[in-house]
């Protein structure tokens, strides 16, 4: 209940700071959607040229473009506002206060920045997915639905694990500005399905920065491509990326002494 | 005035090696998408045999080349300089005597070209082992050509978002507009795609623009695959365009230095 208020709460600042900044926040959804025409236009050049990319047809592509939106949303509406608040408050000590609330920190660094006209464009993103199913023609039972929304939760939470763990890393080395660049920088590569990728890629986008967890494969399920024990190991993976970083995290807090003392 | 920039240089290249570790995230950064997209058409151009005439070798070299194209050309003077006029703390240079953005700035922006090209050098050879391209079509003359090209390319890219960046003397922000004008560079470049292969009304277009001199034309230059008139008519267009960004970034600096107010003052 605390947890809710607490979201609430943020959520209304953050709905005031993005008023504040009206024009701004006209010319983003604007640009928003020009990439998104950018990005129907890049698969309308693929598949002008080609049936099917890696076995997958354009409508499974455009419902891939959505899960990768609703990926990406979440990094760009919380992930890199929160962590351009957290590399600085390391740097100049603010973050003394966010350990004084009487609040789990890990939670507080995660959510004190919303970015919320995002928020339209995971309306968006379902929109792909629904619209992208359908062109796919394929059957889909409500079975697949759930292992697609598990799975594409999962993913988003063993990406959400990583994330924690890469700016908790600023605890032992200060000047790490950079922590979360490698996962910005491989993002793109959910756009597409991981298996036209060579195999050193996939193994990269899969084990090391596993942006094809939250993006291939979910789409992957839905399309009834799994196994239950597949499903069953990435929801378990999930769980323990979880507790892994919130392990890293604690041990990191410990490390921090402040900026000036 | 040469003592003038090689002091600059020692401190700027002092100023970029000190953040070499960001640098070599940067380069990381720069490479995905182009790994991303070679990925994608070779798939496609192997299970078909080629796209358009485009096999999937071809793919290779030409997302290969751009690579290094791509890092000649590109600047990074949004970053370097967009927040000196947002926050104010431009007033600094501008009472030096010397120009901020075609001296301090451009140094600032080789330098960092200079080490992202030394970062890249490993990369590069390692792709080069993992995809084994064939690169038989690259001769020296067409690199000796391409070079210029390259150059000229780099300061008319460079004339055009330090023109950019200093509409931020009316704007104060200017991320969104550069984001607009990324989008345009992603469209008409190169960078997705060989233009051959886009619509034909983006090909149309995309040879009046400069954004083909930054990757596609130095990239065809280098493979070999043009014709002497389209080689003359790259030149020609390469130094219309760098003619016309300069007039363009006089024309925006002088009129925005007037309106600057320095935030702070």
């Amino acid at each position: 209940m605390q947890t809710f208020k607490l979201l609430s709460a943020f959520f209304k600042v953050n709905v005031q700071m993005a008023l504040a900044y009206r024009a701004d926040t006209i010319v983003n959804i604007l640009l928003n959607l020009m990439w998104l025409g950018w990005e129907l236009l890049s698969l309308n050049i693929i598949f002008s040229n080609t049936e099917t990319l890696g076995g997958w047809g354009i409508g499974e592509l455009i419902a891939l473009l959505g899960v990768f939106r609703l990926v990406n949303t979440m990094m760009i509406a919380l992930i890199w506002p929160n962590t351009e608040k957290f590399n600085q408050s390391i740097r100049d000590g603010s973050m003394d206060y966010t350990i004084l609330q009487p609040v789990n920190s890990m939670f507080l660094v995660t959510f004190s920045r919303i970015t919320v006209w995002r928020i339209w464009d995971l309306i968006l993103a379902i929109v792909l997915i629904v619209v992208g199913v359908n062109m796919s023609g394929e059957a889909t039972t409500a079975l697949h639905i759930l292992t697609f929304i598990l799975l594409a939760l999962s993913g988003t939470i063993i990406i959400y694990s990583l994330w924690i763990v890469l700016i908790a890393l600023t605890f032992w080395f200060t000047k790490f500005d950079n922590n979360v660049t490698i996962l910005q920088a491989l993002m793109d590569a959910g756009r597409y399905p991981a298996t036209v990728y060579p195999v050193w890629l996939r193994v990269i986008v899969t084990f090391v920065i596993p942006i094809a967890v939250a993006t291939t494969i979910p789409l992957q399920a839905l399309r009834g491509e799994l196994v239950i024990g597949q499903v069953l190991m990435y929801v378990g993976i999930s769980f323990v990326s979880f507790w892994l970083a919130s392990k890293v995290w604690k041990s990191g807090l410990k490390r921090y002494s402040g900026a000036s003392s | 005035m040469l003592l003038i920039i090689k002091r600059l240089w020692q401190v700027n290249w002092a100023e970029q090696w000190q953040y070499r570790a960001n640098l070599l995230m940067y380069l990381l950064y720069w490479l995905v998408s182009p790994i991303i997209y070679l990925a994608v058409w070779t798939s496609i151009a192997n299970v078909k045999g080629d796209v358009n005439g485009f096999t999937a070798n071809d793919f290779t070299t030409y997302y290969m080349v751009l690579l290094i194209a791509d890092q000649f050309t590109s600047n990074i003077v949004i970053h370097t300089f967009g927040y000196k006029i947002q926050d104010g703390s431009l007033s600094n240079e501008l009472v030096r005597p010397i120009h901020p953005l075609l001296t301090n700035g451009l140094v600032n922006n080789i330098a960092f070209k200079a080490l992202t090209i030394m970062g890249l050098l490993p990369i590069w050879i390692i792709l080069f082992f993992l995809y084994k391209p064939d690169f038989s079509g690259v001769s020296l003359s067409g690199i000796a050509l391409a070079i210029p090209a390259m150059i000229l390319a780099f300061f008319t890219g460079y004339l055009l978002s330090a023109a950019i960046t200093s509409l931020a003397f009316w704007t104060t922000r200017v991320y969104s507009i550069h984001e607009f004008y990324y989008a345009l560079i992603l469209l008409f470049s190169g960078q997705f795609v060989p233009l051959t292969l886009m619509p034909k009304i983006v090909q149309d277009i995309a040879q009046y623009l400069p954004f083909q001199l930054l990757i596609y034309y130095p990239v065809q230059l280098i493979l070999g695959k043009l014709s002497s008139t389209q080689i003359m008519q790259g030149y020609v267009m390469s130094f219309i365009w760098l003619g016309i960004s300069w007039l363009f970034f006089q024309w925006v600096w002088r009129n925005g230095v007037k309106r600057y107010s320095a935030v702070g003052a």
